[in-house]
């Protein structure tokens, strides 16, 4: 099939560039507005800051100093960190194995396991979180199924920072699935045959085969884990302990209860700073997929 | 009296020259094709008759009236698009329809005219069917009915027939030859199949990197052609370089009497008019390789410096063993600076 | 041999997955809905000693249930339909138009992807404070928009720019002109997906928690606020049960329209995948 390159340029007319360019101006003005704008604003903001007097202002670091030194901010960034680390690697170490198990396998069985892999998409956090309260917390079914077969009550992980981590790999499983079997949807079923082929076991497939070419997903999936543990907000904020609290109620607080925006928006920059690497790797992957 | 004059027309994209300085004009019922290789701008010719593409120069004209720079909904011409580019949300009435009912005609008119095309194209009671629900050649033919249903002074094709497999190709190639004649419609077709050029055209226009190489009708072309281009591309042609001297052209393995200038010069030879005879000589050519098609057989010769000829034999056992053999083409044509110099 | 081929192995790992699957995502919200249709349920009996829909009644006629439906459902059509009104046109514009910046700006909308969405959030919100848009519907209603602007661009562009250019030509070609060949083809062939965009971006609003909290709370309470009042307040376990349920019911819908849409792969793809 050959297209002539001629379709690809059809109607280009002077005047077109401008109507073009109105028909998007809404979108990409909001866009600078309420994005680009604001992360510029925000950096602006607190490093720029007013006198005390209010006669004028004049670069300082003291609210980044102040967050460094204070020893509750670093608890709750510690527990941010803690939680992202923990999320990725449990998410990892369950979801490969379903993908790889969704790619290798047909039938009703597996269009069953995908669903369910999938079904958390379609519960919003909060009715989770509402949930998992009801299972997991005090007087939950988890304590009145055990008190039934006469065990022990559980140490609740609702209120611990275990709370959150729960919710959020609940929450993150149909994402980082779809992710990672869209990768190994790039693997084909030749190469590992050639692989099983030439002896390599079911583990050596994986490593040296599998691995490397779904590499990237796995990145994108651990890109997308950091960018969403470090701005989730209402799981930490119903599940997890009041104190160290993750940086997304950490900021709310501060914002509303604290009446702090300057301090709340250094936070949201700290975290920004966090997650730079991962935004720019999630931008760059996706780019890399997507031609307009 | 001439449907469509295209004059002085080209067209280049940011780059190339898709298009360059192109004439021609097709007359009434008159069944032309545009032939070459892909990228020899034979589609965005077509386009430019049809609207989708501005040219850059030179003017379009159909029935003498200026369409140049007519958008396509304005242009008295029906596209049929190679991949069919049926409308998959309508079913094939309401593909036939679309047309008339822009055209505001009244309900019953409107059935009777699709109806009517539908029987011509062979597929009457196939109004209500989706165009999924339809085979690739008859999905071809609602393509070609959506077009003939509004009428158009002329019809174009860009092909039409490529995404069909082989049999099929065949068969449509010949309907549509036949309806075309039928109506006496003026068609213009695009093909890089020279099969089908030969077997349905009035005329061939063989194009080469957005120029016209040669226009004539089928016979003509492949007995007569004007460029080593035109030459090879229909059907099989030995192209043998070589140099005139004294009125003799010549190339290891192969001397004949050529009466033009000395110089560098280009010998055609088909292989059913390449004659060649058993020989012992060292200085001959090579059989290489004998292919048994039952009714002939194609030999395949080695000239002593490598390069390769195809001659027909009527019997390949005649050939069965024999080594070595003398070329004695029967006619042939000497090309010189891409014009023909010489035809016996 | 042949009866190796013919025999059926039992996936047991498929079987494992299911189960455990089964009972991790399925179990915490069946015990939900069943709280939602529990009069009496008190410890430590495993099955609720009343089933009753008394608590279905006592929710809906609570007046700020009634408010925060009314305020979730018309915050999620506005944004949906504004962004319906602003997306669509520039989708179309970036999947037929050329014009200075195409790719740039097709990117642009990538940004508020680049960023922990809550701090982002947060700086917005520090601007809506000098704007006094905090507490208000349209500070609301903005912030949600911004929320919705890649899905409402990306995957309508797809949608356009699937549509075969051919289509549209042998529309010209029969007559129609430009205007018409947008309406009686290109929208009708891209219809479907732009459908499961406008529903996603519906379903999305409807969901969205951080935004409404942040910038309209305590003024301006969807559901999902609601809820987390509920649960930080309210003592009655079957009020929010039922909240959960009713508030489930868009993503219900969604669940059964976009199957497919999810299914395809072409999502992930759009995470960059």
């Amino acid at each position: 099939m050959s297209l002539t390159p001629a379709s690809d340029i059809v109607g280009k007319k002077p005047g077109r560039g401008l109507s073009g360019l109105l028909l998007v101006a809404i979108p990409v003005f909001l866009v600078c507005w309420m994005v680009i704008w604001p992360i510029l604003s925000a950096i602006w903001r607190t490093v720029w800051i007013r006198n005390d007097g209010g006669t004028g202002s004049s670069f300082s670091l003291e609210t980044y100093q102040f967050f460094f030194s204070d020893q509750y901010s670093l608890n709750n960034l510690y527990v941010t960190l803690w939680t992202t680390a923990v999320c990725a690697a449990l998410l990892l170490l369950i979801c490969i194995p379903i993908a790889l198990y969704l790619r290798f396998s047909t039938g009703k069985l597996a269009a069953y396991v995908q669903g369910l892999a999938i079904f958390p998409m379609f519960v919003p956090s909060i009715i989770l979180s509402y949930a998992l309260i009801r299972v997991l917390g005090p007087n939950g079914t988890v304590d009145l199924l055990l008190n039934a077969v006469s065990l022990p009550k559980i140490r609740s992980p609702y209120l611990t920072p275990w709370g959150p981590v729960i919710g959020l790999v609940w929450d993150n499983i149909p994402l980082t699935v779809l992710i990672l079997v869209s990768g190994l949807g790039s693997v084909s079923n030749q190469s590992i045959e050639a692989a099983r082929d030439v002896g390599a076991g079911r583990i050596a497939t994986f490593w040296y085969i599998i691995l490397p070419r779904i590499s990237n997903s796995i990145l994108v999936a651990i890109s997308f884990t950091v960018l969403g543990l470090f701005s989730a907000f209402t799981l930490p904020y119903v599940l997890g302990p009041a104190a160290p609290e993750m940086m997304g109620p950490f900021m709310q607080r501060t914002f509303r209860d604290l009446n702090d925006p300057v301090m709340a928006i250094t936070q949201a920059v700290i975290a920004f700073g966090f997650c730079i690497v991962f935004g720019l790797f999630y931008v760059r992957s996706v780019a890399k997929n997507r031609a307009p | 009296m001439a449907v469509l004059d295209i004059k002085d027309v080209s067209k280049v994209f940011s780059t190339t020259v898709a298009v360059d300085r192109f004439n021609l004009t097709v007359g009434d019922g008159e069944l032309v094709c545009l032939l070459g290789p892909s990228g020899s701008g034979k589609s965005t010719l077509l386009r430019m008759v049809g609207g989708f593409e501005t040219p850059s120069a030179g003017v379009v004209a159909i029935d003498g009236e200026d369409v140049t720079r007519v958008p396509p909904e304005k242009r008295p011409t029906g596209m049929v698009f190679q991949s069919h580019a049926l409308w998959t949300h309508m079913n094939v009435f309401k593909n036939l329809a679309f047309g008339l009912k822009l055209r505001r005609l009244p309900a019953d008119e409107i059935k009777r005219r699709v109806d009517a095309v539908l029987e011509l194209v062979g597929l009457g009671g196939f109004g209500h069917r989706a165009t999924n629900q339809l085979s690739g050649g008859q999905q071809q033919r609602v393509a070609l009915a959506r077009s003939l249903v509004l009428e158009p002074k002329i019809l174009l094709l860009d092909e039409p027939f490529a995404s069909l497999d082989q049999h099929l190709r065949e068969r449509l190639r010949e309907e549509v030859r036949d309806i075309q004649q039928r109506l006496g419609i003026t068609t213009l077709f695009v093909t890089h199949g020279q099969d089908e050029a030969l077997s349905m055209a009035d005329r061939i226009v063989v194009m080469r990197d957005g120029k016209i190489e040669q226009v004539a009708p089928p016979d003509f072309l492949y007995r007569q052609p004007q460029t080593p281009f035109v030459a090879s591309f229909i059907g099989t042609m030995n192209l043998i370089e070589g140099v005139v001297s004294g009125g003799q052209f010549s190339r290891p393995g192969l001397k004949l009497p050529l009466p033009i200038a000395d110089g560098p010069a280009t010998v055609a030879v088909r292989p059913e008019a390449l004659a060649i005879v058993k020989s012992g000589e060292p200085d001959s050519a090579r059989i290489h390789r004998i292919t048994d098609y039952g009714a002939h057989a194609i030999v395949d010769l080695e000239l002593p410096d490598g390069f390769r000829l195809k001659a027909t034999v009527p019997d390949a056992r005649e050939w069965s063993g024999v080594q070595a053999a003398t070329l004695a083409p029967r006619a042939f044509a000497a090309y010189r600076e891409n014009v023909v110099a010489y035809r016996s | 041999m042949a009866r190796l081929l013919v025999e059926k192995r039992t996936d047991w790992v498929g079987i494992g997955f299911a189960a455990v699957l089964s009972i991790i995502i399925v179990f915490p919200l069946l015990v939900v809905f069943t709280w939602s249709v529990t009069n009496v349920w008190r410890y430590p009996s495993v099955i609720p000693q009343e089933f009753g829909l008394r608590f279905w009644q006592a929710t809906l006629a609570r007046a700020d249930v009634w408010s925060s439906i009314t305020m979730s459902l018309t915050l999620a059509t506005v944004v949906t339909l504004l962004s319906a009104l602003i997306c669509l046109p520039a989708a179309y514009a970036f999947a037929r138009l050329d014009f200075p910046g195409r790719s740039i700006l097709f990117f642009s909308f990538l940004a508020g992807h680049a960023f922990p969405k809550f701090g982002l959030l947060v700086a917005i919100a520090a601007i809506f404070l000098q704007l006094n848009l905090i507490g208000t519907f349209w500070g609301v209603v903005l912030i949600q928009l911004v929320g919705t602007l890649l899905f409402m661009i990306w995957i309508p562009v797809a949608a356009f720019q699937s549509v075969d250019r051919r289509m549209e030509e042998a529309a010209r070609d029969v007559g129609a002109s430009p205007a018409r060949v947008f309406w009686s083809i290109t929208l009708p062939q891209a219809g479907p997906t732009i459908a499961a965009a406008v529903l996603l971006s519906f379903v999305g609003t409807f969901y969205e928690t951080e935004g409404a909290w942040l910038i309209g709370a305590p003024q301006i309470r969807t559901m999902p606020v609601l809820m987390i009042s509920f649960i930080n307040n309210q003592p009655v376990i079957q009020y929010g049960a039922v909240l959960s349920v009713l508030l489930w019911i868009p993503s219900f819908v969604a669940l059964l329209f976009a199957r497919r849409v999810i299914s395809s792969g072409s999502f992930a793809r759009g995470f960059g995948a």
